[in-house]
């Protein structure tokens, strides 16, 4: 079991050299916190898990993690057709500590079954990965970063289109991690849901702004954040979704 | 009937069982990350290399690997530049690789036979020490498959997150495309720099067919090389033509055979 954290000032980071892709964020989270990562398609969630993950070239401030985070992708960006089952993928999670030419270790072959049964997926180890439906998949995927055993957790959009099954199982899933002491950053459209976790950070190109849900969650911010179109209002003024292209949730 | 106690039978023997090995290993990873154009064209690319060879008398083998690993370089560089895709930059390497090595050879040889040797390759001419190079290469395949089967499982499952992973993305795909090249080349000799696809893509297309797990996947690609090898090398010397011709009219009816009927099966049992 690992303590999280995440800690981020003044990031700047670009792929192409003198277009920042993201700038000014600036936030912390400790361990046992789930952020909700909230912006419009193209507004930089992605690339700040780029950032965490090493994987953009920072041009300015810095970013501590408490250890290698795992990454969960939106499940559309595997390929349905590669000849993987669920359990190959999960065990993909024990790659990064075996050695090239040993066997993933019999303890990591049983910690994948487990990290299965826990996402309720006990029977689909042999399943083709491409033949699960996308909550399933989803899920899969969530068990590998489970295996990898990581105090940070990306997961980049988990519960959009997924079933409501999957969905329950999942969120049951967060609060289990959030126990445990894990940092979740958890990239979603759903502002509502996002309004259920610890903290919420907003963003468009740049940090819009982070804090508790109540102080944050206001119209005017997630004006900010994705534009006005998109914000969908009920009763007095609560914001209650934004969704993808313009659907609410 | 084969003569077995003829020297060039016995080695054009070996070369395609030795050939079959990187069919499956290597030809698996071909088709499952999309690459069959560019070991057609990597093979297709070594033709002026080859030509050049023979005008100036340096080693064919070393001149095909310069100008197929050229030809690996210079197509990741337009990749990268982000100007077009992988499948334009290589379809308009090959173009210009082809056309080069028809003008040179059209300098340098004065028989077409010479040519057609070159485009479809040759048993009767194959050495010992194409044998023996053929061997270092399929050693070399099997220590890179032993090394990167999984980062080239994760990467090519999900590219955006195999950093994430532990793995090393860019260096094992270079090293899979530059075993790949090592393949086609010191496949030259016995199918010819336009047949190359027919050991490194056909078998473990028609195995994709037949199977979705990856080691059934390059077992039984490995075996469909071998055994269509083999009988490639009895079709050329009986017919008296070119292994790479026999072996592409084998693989293709093999795969034609098995496609229609995996379709026919996938017919008879609705999902």
């Amino acid at each position: 079991m690992s303590a999280g954290g995440v800690s981020v000032r003044g990031l700047a980071g670009a792929y192409v050299p003198g277009r920042d892709a993201l700038r000014d964020v600036s936030f912390a989270a400790g361990a046992g916190e789930i952020v909700g990562v909230l912006g419009p398609n193209g507004g930089g969630k992605t690339t700040l898990f780029r950032a965490l993950l090493g994987e953009l070239p920072i041009r300015r401030g810095a970013v501590e993690l408490a250890g290698r985070p795992a990454y969960v992708p939106q499940t559309e960006r595997a390929r349905l057709d590669f000849p993987v089952s669920a359990f190959d993928v999960v065990l993909m999670g024990a790659y990064a500590r075996t050695a090239w030419f040993r066997r993933v270790a019999a303890r990591d072959r049983a910690a994948a079954q487990a990290a299965l049964d826990r996402v309720g997926l006990p029977d689909s180890a042999t399943a083709s990965f491409g033949a699960l439906s996308g909550g399933q998949r989803q899920r899969v995927l969530i068990a590998r970063a489970l295996l990898q055993d990581a105090p940070v957790l990306l997961l980049d959009e988990p519960l959009s289109g997924v079933d409501s099954v999957s969905a329950a199982r999942i969120e049951a899933l967060f609060a289990e991690l959030r126990q445990e002491g894990r940092t979740l950053l958890v990239a979603t459209h759903d502002v509502r849901q996002a309004g259920e976790w610890d903290r919420v950070l907003c963003l468009n190109g740049r940090q819009v702004d982070y804090g508790r849900p109540a102080a944050v969650l206001s119209p005017e911010t997630l004006r900010e954040t994705y534009g006005g179109d998109l914000i969908v209002l009920e009763g007095g003024g609560r914001a209650i979704g934004v969704g993808h292209h313009g659907h609410a949730h | 009937m084969l003569d077995l106690s003829a020297p060039y039978i016995q080695r054009a023997l070996l070369e395609m069982l030795l050939l079959a090995v990187p069919a499956g290993l290597l030809g698996s990873w071909i088709v499952l990350r999309r690459l069959a154009f560019f070991a057609h064209a990597v093979g297709t690319a070594s033709f002026p290399g080859l030509v050049l060879a023979s005008a100036w008398g340096i080693a064919p083998p070393l001149a095909a690997l310069a100008t197929a690993l050229g030809f690996g370089v210079a197509q990741e560089r337009l990749e990268r530049s982000g100007r077009m895709g992988a499948d334009a930059a290589t379809g308009l390497l090959l173009v210009g690789c082809l056309a080069a090595g028809v003008v040179l050879a059209s300098d340098v040889f004065e028989s077409g036979a010479e040519v057609d040797t070159l485009l479809f390759g040759s048993l009767i001419g194959l050495t010992a020490g194409d044998v023996w190079l053929t061997a270092a290469v399929v050693a070399g395949v099997v220590a890179l498959e032993a090394g990167l089967r999984r980062h080239w499982l994760g990467t090519g499952f999900e590219p955006a997150g195999a950093r994430a992973l532990g793995l090393r993305p860019v260096a094992a795909d270079r090293l899979l495309l530059a075993g790949i090249a090592a393949t086609a080349v010191v496949a030259l000799d016995s199918v010819g720099a336009l047949l190359v696809t027919v050991v490194l893509v056909v078998p473990a297309a028609t195995a994709r067919l037949l199977t979705s797990r990856l080691a059934p996947l390059q077992l039984v690609a490995m075996l469909l090389a071998a055994v269509e090898g083999v009988a490639a090398v009895w079709l050329a010397d009986a017919l008296n033509v070119g292994a790479g011709p026999a072996m592409a009219v084998l693989g293709g009816g093999v795969f034609a055979a098995v496609a229609g009927a995996t379709a026919l099966r996938a017919r008879a049992v609705p999902a």
